[in-house]
């Protein structure tokens, strides 16, 4: 019996373990027969933090599709041999920072692509600059973490200083509401954009319900029966699109008429579809960018269908592939100072983004910007010129 | 007093959910002294048997059978095959452990709770699935009274959800199988002196409350339309808060607890703020614990000397 339930016991243990978390698991992509100018062998590991489970895990799967992707294609290019080590933050503070931890430790990484929330950004940054390790980016948007606290750290989308009082300028000018309703899912990627609109939408004389949500709720009835006949507009700056589905069914459901206006994660063409809706995004809908058919046909055929988080992780990876492949290519062994100093240097002057690539000094995309979609009563999002 | 209306039609739907996935937990609880922690993930797995069904059948926009037969295959899929999944973990992971110190099959629980979550993850991925309930059920069926919104989809949880309640509690109360599993929640060596299949009872307390988490699941699925490999988590964790409130072991105090939750989440969020909905929930329901320590319907535990 005892046997029995050692057995068991480690079999789940193990079971639950081997699902639970990737951290530290790697994949590598072989180098192809590419017309690559890395003059000898160029080997390297980046780390790549993501939320590749829990309740975002949607976007961090994206993410790290698009990391691989990316890695394949330069690998090919550049004939060198980096591979991805995987590392699961779970948009976790405290699990990011034992990831971290792992990858500090770990002296074969030279660089890190990720993580994806702010709140991680803030909780490893300074382990990242104690190892000199840089890291770049694909979604975390607050705009203090470019205030020089984290000299490694680096982002290739703008920041929500830029995005919260676009949107809210926007709304009122095109939408007009007397009154609205904005509600923040109690992240801090949420509730930096809904500081950062407040003041405006209240400067504008306009009446704010500000409510707040768990990532995690799933019905949003008794909340939208607060929607009043003035309410005119709800912002959603979420992570989780079907939940905004579900709150403009509800909405639908008790016959209130208010336009939803939602940010980033609410961009999942297929998932949110609620007519008339807005949704502003720090990466563009590349399937309309013709530069970019190939990665996008790439993309498809072997993940599905995507949104708007991965396309900015494939261009921080090429970051860090080219800046990798230049070092080898000055004739040097890649290591974190050098693969620091080439991110630092960054001038691509067209990427996947649809825009040129390079940072300011403390990190930031130079001349981010965000992006509007309308969606139709077709489910399609419909960019908004200007 | 419509707007009063519906935040009772929300915490009432809400309530009879969280009701049902408490009904499991507390029936375990009942005859093993084990609070399952993967009771959940049942729920979970329940929610995406009942999407897989609408897929099987050619889609929310082109179902190939009637609505009707739709739903009632979805219910009955779930609860015998979330219901099948509750009796094998009672049999491979719980069993073995019966006679070991009440922490070990904690853990285990624990661990099967991440073994469906993961197993989900990697069998389904980490994308939410939606049901799309509006294409197939329209969202203006129902009841309006007023500007008081009752759809159908409300209307079929409560009824389904009363149903169950009330018969579960009739073959609880009724039937050969209910005493047995009264005898063994009372006292289990001497329900098996008495000649009761003690392993046959558990493993059928075991399917009854899976098999109704199940169903909760699918609920669930066409209530909130989305599932994903984490929802059974936040439903797990309110469902144990209603059985413990309720008084854990009892049945009636399951269906009082979930409805509690329910009703208080609704107003709270409706009256005060959704910023504050768990704070004050679960601050009500510390000051009901301070109250009636073995819950609002429990009995307070004989201490052997």
């Amino acid at each position: 019996m005892r046997g029995h339930v050692i057995l068991a016991t480690a079999a789940l243990g193990a079971l639950a373990i081997a699902g639970c978390g990737s951290s530290g698991s790697s994949s590598s992509s072989s180098g192809g027969a590419g017309t690559g100018a890395a003059t000898k062998s160029c080997v390297a590991s980046i780390g790549m933090e993501g939320p590749l489970t829990g309740p975002v895990a949607t976007l961090g799967q994206e993410q790290l599709h698009f990391a691989e992707l990316a890695l394949a294609m330069d690998n090919q290019a550049n004939k060198t041999k980096i591979s991805i080590v995987q590392g699961d933050t779970q948009l976790n503070p405290a699990q990011a920072t034992t990831v971290t931890q792992q990858f500090t430790a770990n002296t074969k990484i030279v660089a890190v692509v990720g993580p994806a929330g702010s709140q991680e950004v803030e909780a490893i940054g300074p382990l990242m600059a104690r190892a000199g390790l840089a890291f770049i980016s694909g979604s975390a948007t607050n705009a203090t973490l470019t205030a020089g606290k984290y000299p490694t750290f680096f982002r290739v989308v703008s920041k929500d200083s830029v995005q919260g009082p676009q949107d809210a300028h926007y709304i009122i000018s095109n939408l007009h509401p007397k009154a609205l309703m904005i509600v923040d899912d109690q992240e801090a990627y949420s509730t930096g954009l809904v500081s950062a609109m407040t003041p405006v939408f209240t400067a504008a004389g306009i009446k704010v319900d500000h409510e707040s949500v768990s990532q995690k709720t799933t019905d949003f009835s008794s909340l939208v029966a607060k929607v009043t006949p003035a309410t005119t507009v709800v912002v959603l700056p979420w992570q989780v699109a079907s939940n905004a589905q579900q709150l403009g069914r509800n909405l639908a459901q008790q016959h209130k008429k208010a336009v939803i206006f939602g940010t980033d994660g609410l961009f999942s063409p297929g998932t949110f579809t609620i007519n008339g809706s807005y949704v502003s995004s720090f990466g563009p809908d590349i399937t309309a960018i013709p530069a970019d058919a190939a990665i996008v046909a790439a993309a498809k055929s072997k993940y599905g269908s995507f949104g708007t988080f991965g396309p900015p992780v494939f261009a921080a990876t090429h970051v860090v592939d080219e800046a990798i492949a230049s070092v080898c290519k000055s004739g040097n062994t890649p290591s974190r100072s050098n693969v620091l100093a080439a991110i630092k240097t960054t001038n691509e002057p067209a990427s996947i983004l649809g825009q040129p690539i390079s940072f300011g000094s403390s990190g930031d995309l130079t001349n981010g910007k965000f992006f509007l979609f309308k969606i139709n009563s077709a489910g399609s999002y419909q960019l908004i010129p200007g | 007093m419509a707007f009063f209306f519906q935040e009772l039609v929300n915490g009432v739907t809400n309530g009879a959910l969280y009701a049902l996935v408490a009904l499991g937990f507390s029936m375990v609880y009942g005859v093993l002294k084990l609070l399952n922690f993967a009771h959940g993930d049942l729920y979970m797995v329940g929610a995406f048997i009942g999407y897989f069904v609408i897929q099987w059948f050619g889609g929310p926009t082109a179902l190939t059978i009637p609505v009707p037969l739709l739903l009632l295959i979805m219910f009955i899929l779930a609860a015998g095959v979330v219901g099948g999944l509750g009796v094998a973990i009672e049999r491979f992971a719980y069993r073995p452990l019966r006679d070991a110190p009440r922490i070990a099959p904690l853990i285990t629980a624990i661990g099967v709770s991440f073994f469906l979550e993961n197993a989900a993850l990697l069998l389904f991925g980490a994308q939410y699935r939606v049901y799309n309930t509006a294409d197939f059920i329209s969202l203006s069926s129902g009841i309006q009274i007023g500007s008081v919104t009752i759809d159908s989809v409300q209307i079929m949880v409560l009824v389904l959800g009363l149903v169950l309640m009330v018969g579960l509690r009739e073959l609880v109360n009724r039937t050969k199988l209910g005493k047995q599993m009264r005898a063994v929640a009372a006292d289990r060596e001497a329900a098996e002196m008495l000649g009761i299949n003690v392993n046959r009872t558990i493993a059928a307390t075991f399917f009854l409350g899976s098999a109704l988490a199940g169903v909760a699941g699918v609920m669930a699925g066409l209530l909130f339309n989305q599932v994903n490999n984490t929802i059974g988590f936040t439903a797990g964790l309110f469902a144990f808060t209603a059985a413990v409130v309720g008084g854990i072991g009892s049945l009636p105090g399951a269906m009082l607890g979930g409805l509690l939750i329910g009703l208080a989440q609704s107003f709270v969020t409706g009256y005060i703020s959704s910023t504050y909905t768990n704070l004050l929930v679960f601050a009500l329901l510390i000051v009901v614990m301070l109250v009636r320590p073995s819950g609002l319907l429990g009995r307070a535990q004989l201490q052997k000397v």
